[in-house]
């Protein structure tokens, strides 16, 4: 095993720092180097291959100005990162496994959000981070969102980018009692490119949060979503559209631990698999001993379009209490030919009448998006990968 | 001009032979009914001729309009003027009645050369045909026959032939799962679209529809072949003797 080229980019930045983070940070980067990537002997990352990132060389990034008029969206405050932003490195990372061990030795500051007890943000924040150089370069971005009592907000995290790059995204979030959370999470990454991130969300009693993640990257993009329901009355919504296609490799895990009474999870994911692409869902909900009264539920439906597409899709229950309502299942299908034959019947092409479809079984996740242009790019973006989908632009 | 013309159709499904040699002309302006036992072959040829593609043609032709038919994908018959009502109308959760029926009207117009239709003659007239048809106008927002009854499918169907004005409409088993009251309001609507340009297949198992709608020929279908052809009074005839008859005879 080698992982010299992240040692070698490793000196190239600590001689940046002051000692203090420099040590910090080697701590870190010794954690990374001594697990190495996570291989697919660990059951957690079974079919998803990180193995050739080991010898792959990537250079740390250098400031760039691309045109990102094509991402920017309405009625959002933009928060731009191109190539890892000019955050500082004062943040110096925490437990974890390998990914965030790497992002804690070479992150700089992303998005540090705090908002007041009982405070509002007035529009939801755009958080773009846009990834491209001329050789193969990492960002590491380390993102931060703190909402006292009662506090609102919405952020939308878009992640693109061109050519071929490494990019790990760490989240943490607090929400503080009553706090209500609509975080959104676009993965729209290059064919070249490896996304690797973990969110970790801690509730507070009667806390809401509402994630949605959209998934339509080209590149491997993996993101851990931990969920800690730690208060009694907290709720979580976990919604997600995954549609690789081409060589695309998707895989979202999500983990939602209910530790106190009387809390709420919803878990509903929906996968358009295209191509030889590779979608992997794992969703697992525990139920702590202490956690009663949980009610949880969590589906996963997929389509797959192709016979070289391949999903991995199970969700998994943990329970350790007996009064729990708990839920969850999976489905794995084609496009109803009836429903095709149907639609041709009436004077659809059947390119058309398929995008249809698949665009009605996505529409059950994006209609979740309640921010209209963001609900727009998306739809945008989805059609413009199914063949004859532009021609439904107009009709919707 | 004969609109459809069938000569010695024969067709397949899984191995086995279900039209066995059907012959029938129909003439713009006419209805005909094929009525028959179960499993003699009617949805097959309702199909065969929107071009389901799970049929194979052994033998034989089909002219429409002296173009043929069997050459087409299902969707240009569709756009030449060919309609079935579904006797099992799909249903497709997520895409609502409105885009459906948008889609398929300026799918049509596309085929014939004309500009999409404006969206708020559109409206006006797809309500208007609504109201024809005695439907609440909150459909057109729901999933095309998403939890629909019986009769609210039949009723969609005979919905989306009064906006796309074919020239040749199949009925297949139109009349089936319909309450009285349900059959006259469908009924109506296929004698609204009655006119010396287009014309009729009514397919049906029972005599009931064709009280409502009635008909200048009857065609009995038995074994995958046309065995017997007369007036609407063969239909009365069927009704009060049954099927059975016909072997004998």
């Amino acid at each position: 095993m080698s992982l010299r080229h992240y040692t070698d980019a490793f000196q190239q930045l600590a001689v940046q720092l002051p000692s203090e983070e420099r040590t910090a940070r080697e701590a870190s980067l010794q954690r990374f180097t001594q697990a190495g990537f996570p291989t697919r002997k660990l059951e957690d990352w079974r079919y998803t291959d990180l193995s050739a990132l080991t010898d792959q060389s990537y250079a740390l990034p250098s400031p760039a100005t691309p045109d990102l008029s094509h991402l920017h969206l309405e009625a959002a405050t933009a928060q731009i990162f191109v190539n890892g932003g000019d955050g500082a490195f004062t943040d110096t990372g925490r437990e974890g496994g390998a990914v965030v061990a790497l992002n804690a030795a070479f992150a700089r500051n992303g998005l540090d959000l705090d908002i007041g007890p009982g405070q509002s943000l007035a529009q939801p924040l755009h958080v773009l981070t846009w990834t491209g150089h001329r050789t193969s370069a990492m960002t590491h971005l380390r993102h931060r969102i703190r909402l006292g009592a009662n506090a609102r907000a919405t952020v939308i995290f878009h992640h693109a980018g061109e050519g071929a790059y490494l990019t790990t995204q760490v989240t943490d979030i607090d929400l503080g009692p009553g706090a209500q959370l609509t975080l959104y999470r676009v993965q729209d990454e290059s064919a070249g490119s490896t996304h690797l991130a973990q969110s970790d969300v801690r509730l507070a009693r009667d806390s809401v949060l509402d994630a949605i993640s959209i998934d339509l990257g080209d590149g491997l993009a993996r993101h851990d979503l931990n969920v800690h329901l730690d208060a009694p009355g907290a709720q979580a919504g976990l919604y997600g559209l995954y549609a690789p296609s081409g060589r695309a490799h998707v895989d979202n895990h999500t983990r939602i631990h209910h530790r106190a009474p009387h809390c709420g999870s919803r878990e509903f994911f929906r996968g358009v698999v295209a191509g030889s692409a590779r979608a992997v869902f794992n969703g697992k909900v525990v139920v702590h001993e202490q956690a009663v009264k949980t009610d949880s539920e969590t589906r996963v439906a997929n389509l797959l379009l192709s016979k070289t597409a391949e999903v991995y899709a199970k969700p998994e229950l943990e329970i350790y209490n007996d009064d729990v309502k708990c839920a969850h299942g999976a489905t794995f299908g084609q496009i109803d030919e009836d429903a095709v034959y149907y639609l041709r019947a009436r004077g659809l092409e059947a390119d058309v009448a398929r995008a249809l479809l698949t665009q009605a079984f996505a529409q059950q996740v994006i209609d979740r998006i309640t921010h209209a242009p963001l609900r727009a790019l998306v739809t945008r973006r989805f059609l413009e990968r199914l063949p004859q989908g532009a021609m439904l632009e107009t009709l919707l | 001009m004969n609109m459809l013309e069938i000569r010695n159709l024969h067709a397949r499904v899984e191995g086995k032979d279900i039209l066995k040699g059907i012959d029938l002309t129909i003439r713009a302006g006419e209805v005909h009914a094929i009525m028959g036992p179960n499993g003699s072959g009617k949805s097959t040829l309702s199909n065969v001729l929107a071009g389901r593609e799970d049929y194979e043609i052994t033998e034989g032709r089909v002219t429409f309009e002296g173009k043929d038919l069997l050459a087409l994908p299902p969707e240009t018959r569709a756009c030449e003027g060919v309609f079935l009502s579904f006797q099992y109308p799909v249903e497709i959760p997520g895409v609502s009645n409105m885009v459906f029926l948008k889609a398929a009207i300026n799918a049509r117009r596309k085929h014939q050369g004309l500009p999409e239709i404006e969206a708020v003659d559109f409206l006006a007239w797809v309500k208007d045909r609504v109201k024809k048809m005695h439907m609440d106008i909150k459909v057109l927002q729901r999933g095309v026959n998403e939890g629909f009854s019986g009769g609210e499918k039949k009723r969609n169907e005979i919905l989306q032939m009064l906006l796309l004005e074919p020239r040749l409409m199949i009925l297949d088993e139109t009349d089936s799962g319909l309450d009285i009251d349900a059959l006259k309001i469908v009924a109506e609507g296929i004698n609204t679209m009655r006119s010396p340009e287009r014309a009729t297949l009514l397919v049906t198992h029972y005599q009931r529809l064709l009280d409502y709608v009635k008909p200048d020929f009857v065609h009995v279908l038995a074994g995958g072949r046309i065995v017997k052809s007369g007036g609407p009074e063969l239909a009365q005839e069927l009704e009060a003797r049954g099927y059975g008859w016909l072997d004998a005879a």
